[in-house]
């Protein structure tokens, strides 16, 4: 039952026309696709904002967060945040409960971390990826 | 299954794990800083046994390679990707070479295109987003590339090796 495909593709030396329409179809995925992400908001690239008090005390551009990033945030209980391209969370913290630290890593544009003793609030912006261009490279 | 068949399933997954693995030392990722851009060169593997041995056994070396290589270095995400990437290419290159008219180019292409739409997919379940499709339409353009050239010498690897071996 474990016989070999029987294909006439490997005896062929040169590209045919079929695989002119592979390549054709393929481009026309790429640019279809290419064309349906251009002008939204894919939240590509994710911004933390760091309130304190009601106050922004902090903006990191997490795409330029090497993994691992420690930030000290000085607050009534200081807290240790880990900043990575895909998200942050929080590494250490002095506060009574340590809820904001069982939250985990919030990655999606929109979320938010909050450490209700500090009225503190770490929440993740979304940008308008204008910065495609730069992928494609 | 035949210790024969059985040991040329172990060779060429250890050739598939060892290619991909040298294909790790020199990243493309440093000419065009793309993740997930590859050469792929562990497809030339994946070529040669579904044209040589059987889709089956093709896809026991896949998985073979992928859990294997997991081990070498990766986490489960890691895993996630490249099981995911190389399944779909594999399907798609198992449904092409049936076809008449194509050449392993065009498989090859197709492979590599669909090797990379699977790793985007899985990027967008892990990270539950729809971030990762921005990197599918540069991926496909290169899986051209990448795809014509292991098409090319997985030509040259079939018409050179005999057939009995």
């Amino acid at each position: 039952m474990a016989t070999p495909l029987r294909s006439s593709a490997a005896d062929r030396t040169r590209p045919t026309v079929w695989d002119g329409l592979v390549v054709l179809v393929i481009l026309l995925l790429a640019g279809a696709l290419f064309a349906a992400l251009l002008p939204k908001e894919t939240g590509g690239s994710l911004t933390l904002l760091v309130t304190l008090d009601g106050e922004e005390i902090g903006r990191y551009d997490l795409d330029e967060a090497a993994e691992g990033t420690l930030v000290t945030i000085e607050a009534p209980y200081p807290m240790t945040i880990e900043l990575s391209p895909r998200g942050v969370r929080v590494a250490e913290t002095a506060c009574p409960h340590g809820d904001c630290a069982a939250a985990g890593w919030i990655d999606r544009a929109g979320e938010q971390i909050v450490c209700l003793p500090n009225r503190l609030i770490l929440s993740l912006e979304g940008e308008e990826t204008t910065d495609i261009d730069v992928v494609i490279g | 299954m035949p210790v024969r068949r059985l040991t040329r399933c172990a060779v060429l997954t250890a050739l598939a794990l060892a290619l991909s693995v040298c294909e790790g030392l020199f990243p493309l990722t440093v000419l065009f800083p793309l993740p997930g851009l590859r050469l792929g060169l562990a497809n030339l593997v994946t070529v040669y046994a579904l044209c040589r041995l059987s889709g089956r056994e093709a896809l026991a070396i896949l998985v073979a390679r992928c859990f294997l290589g997991n081990l070498l270095g990766g986490n489960l995400t890691a895993l996630a990707f490249s099981l995911t990437g190389g399944l779909l290419a594999l399907g798609v290159m198992a449904l092409l070479l049936r076809l008449p008219g194509l050449s392993l180019y065009g498989v090859s292409i197709a492979g590599a295109a669909a090797h990379n739409t699977g790793q985007v997919l899985a990027a967008m379940v892990v990270l539950d987003a729809r971030a990762p499709l921005v990197y599918l339409p540069p991926l496909l353009l290169c899986s051209l590339v990448t795809g014509g050239a292991t098409g090319g010498v997985a030509g040259l690897l079939l018409r050179r090796l005999p057939e009995k071996a």
